[in-house]
């Protein structure tokens, strides 16, 4: 489980802040998704718990433990990080990108080799066909699969994810958000997932937070979000979509 | 034309080929000066530039240090070092190379390291990476490209500034180029510039080609003619370290089986110092076990007098009354016979050296003019000048410029001074009288481009400049040891008068022959060589 109690974040000393008093937690098992524009603080929030970003106030705990009691780097290797944006290494091939958290914690060989093997097959790599390969020599869509595989390759507890899909066209990112789907399905992760689109959180989420201006506005299961508003701004937000849909219909 | 053109080639090409092991010899101590230094370079910048790229308050300072070094003169740099470590040869040579090459090294290594995209530094710190984890896996890796071009640049500009070693007697191509400039001597200036030029090529290629060896082969390369050539490209960088060591090395290897022991002659950097290098060379190498190791042409007086104080050379021919002036700096004085008294008592008693008999020629400087102006304007003494010397131009050697007995003496004696005074090479300063350039130069009395290039000394009627003899100064204990070489050198005295000293010098600068061809025809005309 992972818990936030009262977090804040200014990068200013205080003037201003990117997360206000936010107070959150994630269950075993669960996708929270993490729903705002750009600016509200939710990838800051999610920064904060691998302390890629240290807040300025309130506490995180992963698994009942106090982050910033943690070696931040040991904390990392445990929470699987997928990035926004392509985020692997273009001098590594595709075996070795997958297998760095591994190796970083030190296991065999052996052992890295047939881990590698299934989490691309997870990914619906085939290794033989890609694991030579660099990332150059891969679509956008291939690339974040690979992403996605870095991140599982440890076997984590937790994962960590920022847009991950937020480069990708739509057709990749709708078949690759089904893959997610289905896939945290099996292996039930607890996972935050940070979007700016309404449909990737409507679709992944088990509960979407939703966050504006540094504040959390609602949590809640993607039905009750959208059915029972808890402030203006989430009804704002989830009318907008459906208004342009229904109004692109009506031209039809 | 052209045909005149193709003959000098050809001409160029055959005296090329007759130097070839020396050119061997000297190509390989060139690449050695060079690979040794941008290799240090490389140990010491690239630890520096990183350090500089993670401590923000060190990156400005480091990056100014190295930026300030580079501006100081190549020249001047040899000069300093070789002052500081009181040594003549590589070590200065290679330091001086060294801090030259840093500058590019640590320059694109910060630039590297900076380069790398923030969002691959932040996955590879989000995926928990050490700092010194993110530093060897991704960050260097990455900044490589920038690194090695650094890296190509040092060795390029190093082969350059490389030529200049020679100066201080580190050997190298660059002892063709200075051998030629203070002979005047084109076919030897090419003999260092064109293979030295051809070297930086060859540098450069053979880095450039590595860097591509480097870069990982991809998929579909997988079967391709580049995947097999990588790894050879990236050996080629060794190939050429292998080829210097063998060059510079193989040869000395030949020299060392020489039985017997080696003495080490020096000489300054004009023509009579050249000839007299080779004259004293050939007597010893004719009638002694002795090897000659010739360490010729190393500039001027103090770097001389200072190698051979030090132990880095045995013997070179000196002037008392530089040696009274310039070595010892004591005031001028007009009696030779005095002055070679004092010499001889106190290098023994300061440096422990000993002045052995002078050769028998005086060697003085002496204000030249060229002969038709001197008969228009009816100078035939240095005062004379005086009324003119606010119009005229004098073209000195920078001794001569600044030594206590040379022009800062001839104005007090005469109470004037010229017009326009510049520094000049030796062998350049006579051309630039003859062409008109100058109308005024510092000769050397013994030179034999008075007569060639039609001179006229001037009368010194105030007596301000001292007649210098010319004699062997040889390490004390380097006499002990050898006491057979006094005798041997002994017997140029009186063979050697201002005449033929003077004819000597006219046959290497005039004629274009080279000093230990002139020397080995003097010897054996004289019957030197002759075992008695």
């Amino acid at each position: 489980m992972i818990v936030l109690d009262g977090v804040s974040k200014s990068f200013d000393g205080g003037q201003s802040y990117a997360v206000r008093e936010l107070s959150l937690h994630v269950n075993d098992g669960e996708t929270l998704v993490l729903l705002g524009s750009s600016g509200c603080g939710k990838s800051t929030t999610l920064k904060m718990i691998n302390r890629l970003i240290e807040p300025t106030n309130g506490t995180i705990h992963v698994d009942e433990r106090d982050v910033t009691r943690q070696d931040p780097v040991m904390l990392r290797r445990t929470i699987g990080y997928v990035f926004q944006g392509i985020g692997l290494f273009p001098h590594y091939r595709v075996i070795q990108n997958i297998e760095i958290v591994p190796r970083l914690v030190g296991w065999s060989a052996n052992k890295r080799k047939q881990r590698v093997r299934e989490v691309m097959e997870l990914v619906g790599l085939p290794p033989d066909e890609f694991s030579d390969r660099f990332p150059d020599e891969l679509s956008g869509g291939q690339q974040q699969r690979i992403g996605v595989a870095r991140a599982l390759a440890a076997d984590p507890k937790y994962l960590l994810m920022d847009e991950p899909f937020g480069a990708l066209d739509a057709i990749t990112r709708d078949s690759l958000q089904q893959e997610l789907k289905s896939l945290s399905k099996r292996l039930r992760k607890t996972t935050v997932f940070v979007t700016h689109d309404i449909f990737e959180a409507l679709t992944l989420a088990d509960r979407i937070a939703v966050m504006h201006d540094g504040r959390l506005q609602q949590v809640d299961t993607p039905q009750k979000v959208l059915t029972d508003p808890a402030t203006p701004f989430v009804r704002e937000l989830f009318e907008k979509p459906a208004r342009q849909l229904a109004a692109f219909q009506g031209a039809d | 034309m052209g045909a005149g053109w193709l003959q000098s080639v050809s001409e160029w090409l055959n005296f090329a080929a007759e130097r070839l092991p020396e050119l061997w010899l000297l190509t390989g101590q060139h690449l050695i000066l060079t690979g040794v230094s941008t290799g240090l370079a490389i140990a010491i910048g690239l630890p520096l530039g990183i350090l500089a790229s993670t401590r923000h308050w060190l990156r400005a300072s480091v990056l100014a240090g190295v930026g300030i070094i580079q501006t100081v003169p190549s020249l001047a740099m040899l000069a300093i070092l070789l002052a500081l470590v009181d040594k003549i040869g590589a070590v200065p040579a290679i330091i001086a190379l060294t801090i030259y090459a840093l500058l590019p090294i640590v320059r694109n290594t910060v630039t590297g390291i900076e380069g790398v995209p923030p969002e691959v530094v932040e996955a590879a710190r989000g995926i928990g990476m050490t700092r010194l984890q993110q530093l060897r896996m991704v960050q260097l890796p990455l900044a490589m490209p920038v690194i090695i071009a650094g890296i190509r640049t040092a060795a390029v500009v190093g082969v350059g500034i490389t030529t200049l070693s020679a100066f201080i007697g580190a050997g190298g191509l660059g002892q063709f180029i200075n051998r030629g400039l203070a002979l005047s001597n084109m076919q030897l200036i090419l003999l260092g510039a064109i293979p030295a030029a051809l070297l930086a090529v060859l540098v450069d290629v053979v880095i450039a080609a590595a860097a591509w060896g480097m870069v990982p082969v991809r998929q579909r390369e997988k079967h391709s003619v580049k995947a097999k050539l990588k790894p050879i490209t990236l050996a080629m960088p060794l190939l050429l370290v292998a080829l210097g060591i063998y060059a510079a090395f193989g040869s000395r290897l030949v020299a060392a089986n020489h039985p017997g022991k080696t003495i080490r002659i020096g000489s300054k950097n004009f023509t009579e110092q050249l000839v007299l290098g080779d004259l004293m060379a050939q007597m010893i190498e004719a009638h002694t076990d002795l090897a000659v190791d010739r360490r010729f042409n190393l500039g001027g007086t103090m770097i001389c007098h200072e190698a051979l104080a030090a132990g880095e050379i045995d013997l070179y021919a000196e002037y008392t009354g530089t040696g009274l002036v310039t070595v010892l700096k004591r005031p001028v004085e007009s009696d030779a016979n005095r002055v070679f008294d004092m010499v001889r008592t106190e290098y023994k008693e300061h440096f422990d050296l000993e002045w052995l008999e002078p050769f028998g020629f005086k060697n003085t400087y002496a204000l030249t003019v060229r002969k038709s102006v001197a008969r228009d304007k009816g100078w035939q003494t240095i005062s004379d000048l005086a009324t003119s010397a606010d119009t005229l131009r004098a073209g000195f050697t920078a001794e001569f410029s600044e030594r206590a007995d040379g022009y800062p003496a001839l104005r007090r004696a005469y109470g004037f001074g010229f017009a326009d005074v510049r520094d000049l090479e030796p062998s350049l300063m006579y051309q630039a009288v003859e062409k008109g350039e100058v109308d005024v130069i510092s000769a050397f009395t013994t030179d034999g481009r008075i007569t060639a290039y039609d001179l006229q000394p001037l009368a010194d009627n105030r007596r301000f400049l001292p007649p210098y003899f010319a004699a062997p100064v040889i390490r004390s204990k380097f006499l002990r040891d050898h006491p057979e070489v006094r005798a041997v050198l002994a017997r140029l005295v009186g063979a050697l008068d201002d005449n033929t000293m003077q004819t000597l010098n006219y046959e290497v600068d005039e004629k274009g022959r080279l000093p230990d061809d002139v020397a080995r025809d003097f010897l054996r005309e004289q019957g030197l060589l002759n075992r008695n």
